[in-house]
């Protein structure tokens, strides 16, 4: 794996959180977390549920406010940004939300050009060819481009989701349980997928995920929240010799995780 | 391997670039600055620039090439397969980076060229779509029929074990329904009785017989125009929600869970608002009635100079009661079809949001529509049996 860069630019975090602290109302959700995602690295962010991982991803990506703390993305603090200095961060991230969050209106075509036609000015020959280009990477087949989102599969739908998140060509893309309703088989192409797009495009991946197979399969770092912070971060194996932490240890020490752990 | 970049994100872009070298008869085309999509005009007027101007290289160098992304890399493997390069040229001194994602994208790219699928030509469409509506009312009447009798059926049950009527989301429905739609109904009603009073006394003032008006407006009113603004108030109001509602669950697949779990749709969504509005709108039939004759007597008042004695005394020499029950009949009626309609229609919601919008526009549309058939139908009707 190449050392982490960005499309030539050496930048040592892609994101990084210090002394996050959130409340929903009354209840605490976040106390003084932090967390970097290193350059380049695929991060799998796992916890139980209900810890916040979700909450995380949408409080990074700008969506939820946040008491204290600083969050900063490819080295700016948003909070502190302009609208139009904000803009051209967020067309160097891409989401996938868990069901894709397609337009519905929109075919799976439209839908990749939505990013396009917002940021670039580009004649429609060009963000057709490039649109197909995309479907075609994420490993949909060619007439899946005309359809709606409703006539396609979930695992469609996520790949079609990829697709338009990577329209931009970013440089971090965040994936809220890319593989979970998808089959092992189906799980397992998506992981290749991820890691081969992060190798060719030197994507930046923060990824949450249940899926203890995609963990050892591609993750470079995990970083498990628990007790309202990241508890452990490192190399899945490490994490697995050395949990640290009793929901870290059930995780990653149980029959399944050490079974998984053994084969890979 | 990356050249010194600071400001990673904020950066100044380096404008694609194409020049051409010769050594020992081969051709080289030498590949510089950013090919990315912030630039990919640039590159593809470079690409396009070079292609009209040079013969064929041999080769393409693109070593000294900055950034890459996969729509520079769409650019180049379009320049290396075009005229501006020989059929045999390929990439030199890529750096391993760019050479996978060439590779990748070379992989795909093929596949990225399908046309878009045939359409059919502009006549054949309209024709097609013309039929397809043509029968598609056909095909809505026996959908509606068959729903009725699922709803008979329904009702039947819960008449053998009236422990399974949905007593809560009943008095819910008849809330939503009927209540909530008294202020509305009211003023309309009132508005559009004042204004028939003052239209009819305004014109049969000519022939001196402007009292003639109030008969106008009390069989008017009673027959035909409480139940028909009540029932388009409340077929705008509730088969609208009633589809929204229903379909929504069915997009989230909470109408197949009820399935799953033996829990009947129809007896337990449907059945409660049917009912609902079956008992609502004679109610808000006769308020309309009511309304639209006490806006008739504001207006008698201002037009006429008549008082509200006297129109309440011409009113009830001149107006039968049979034309209130004649009005009030056809509620229960209107109700069956606008509930029905609006929760067929719920219930026929395909997958995406946009489908609920087209369903409660359906929804709506065809409940006023039915509404306006079977008005006439009953007037038809009654009038032929001498009421």
């Amino acid at each position: 794996m190449t050392a982490p860069q960005l499309n030539g630019a050496p930048l040592e975090y892609a994101i990084r959180i210090r002394g996050l602290t959130k409340h929903f109302g009354t209840q605490l959700i976040f106390e003084n977390l932090s967390l970097d995602v290193h350059a380049g690295e695929i991060l799998a962010i796992a916890g139980g549920s209900g810890t916040g991982k979700s909450v995380l991803l949408r409080t990074i990506l700008g969506l939820l406010p946040f008491e204290a703390g600083s969050v900063e993305i490819l080295g700016s603090d948003f909070a502190s940004l302009s609208k139009t200095e904000r803009v051209k961060i967020e067309r160097q991230v891409g989401v996938l939300f868990q069901d894709g969050a397609l337009f519905s209106s929109l075919t799976v075509l439209q839908n990749v050009q939505v990013p396009m036609r917002e940021h670039l000015n580009l004649p429609q020959k060009t963000m057709d060819a490039l649109a197909l280009l995309k479907i075609a990477m994420v490993g949909l087949p060619p007439n899946a481009a005309y359809k709606y989102p409703s006539e396609l599969s979930g695992g469609m739908r996520k790949r079609a989701g990829l697709a338009r998140a990577l329209a931009l060509d970013p440089r971090i893309v965040f994936l809220d349980e890319p593989t979970s309703g998808l089959d092992p088989i189906g799980a397992a192409a998506f992981d290749r997928l991820i890691q081969s797009l992060q190798r060719t495009l030197g994507l930046t991946v923060y990824m949450i995920t249940h899926d203890l197979d995609s963990i050892f399969a591609v993750c470079d770092r995990v970083a498990v929240l628990a007790d309202k912070h990241v508890v452990r971060e490192g190399a899945p194996m490490d994490l697995v010799r050395d949990p640290g932490h009793p929901w870290v240890r059930e995780y990653f020490c149980g029959e399944r995780g050490r079974q998984i752990a053994k084969a890979s | 391997m990356g050249m010194p970049d600071n400001d990673a994100v904020l950066d100044r872009i380096i404008e694609p670039a194409l020049r051409s070298a010769e050594e020992r008869g081969t051709r080289r085309l030498i590949v510089s600055g950013d090919w990315t999509l912030a630039a990919l005009g640039d590159a593809q007027a470079a690409v396009d620039d070079f292609e009209a101007s040079h013969g064929p290289a041999h080769e393409i160098d693109i070593g000294d090439m900055r950034r890459l992304d996969t729509a520079g890399a769409l650019t180049l493997i379009g320049l290396r397969d075009g005229k501006a390069a020989a059929k045999t040229a390929d990439f030199s001194r890529a750096r391993p980076e760019h050479r996978i994602l060439l590779d990748e994208i070379a992989r795909a790219a093929p596949a990225a060229y399908e046309p878009p699928p045939p359409r059919a030509g502009a006549a054949v469409e309209i024709l097609r779509r013309f039929l397809s509506a043509a029968t598609s009312i056909g095909r809505d009447a026996i959908r509606l029929t068959m729903f009725l009798g699922e709803t008979t059926a329904a009702l039947a049950r819960v008449v053998v074990h009236p422990g399974r009527f949905r007593i809560k989301a009943f008095t819910h429905q008849l809330q939503q329904t009927g209540l909530s739609a008294v202020p509305i109904i009211a003023l309309v009603s009132f508005l559009i009785g004042g204004v028939v009073m003052q239209q009819s006394a305004f014109q049969l003032q000519k022939f001196g017989a402007e009292t003639m008006s109030i008969d106008m407006l009390g069989i008017l009113a009673l027959r035909e125009l409480g139940v028909i603004l009540a029932a388009v108030m409340v077929a705008g109001r509730s088969a609208s929600a009633f589809t929204a509602q229903i379909g929504t669950m069915k997009m989230r697949e909470e109408i197949d869970a009820m399935r799953t779990l033996g829990i009947d749709p129809i007896e337990t969504l449907v059945l409660p608002r049917v009912l609902a509005l079956i008992i609502a709108l004679p109610l808000l039939v006769f308020l309309a009635d009511m309304m639209a004759l006490a806006g008739g007597a504001v207006m008698a008042k201002l037009y006429l100079s008549l008082d509200t004695d006297m129109y309440l005394q011409r009113l009830n020499s001149s107006v039968q009661a049979k034309h209130l029950y004649v009005g009030l009949i056809k509620a229960p009626f209107a109700a069956l079809v606008i509930g029905l309609v609006g929760c067929l229609e719920g219930l026929s919601v395909q997958g995406s949001a946009e489908s609920v919008g087209t369903q409660v526009t359906t929804a709506v549309v065809k409940a006023i529509f039915l509404v306006l058939v079977l008005d006439a139908v009953f007037a038809i009707f009654l009038s032929a049996a001498g009421f």
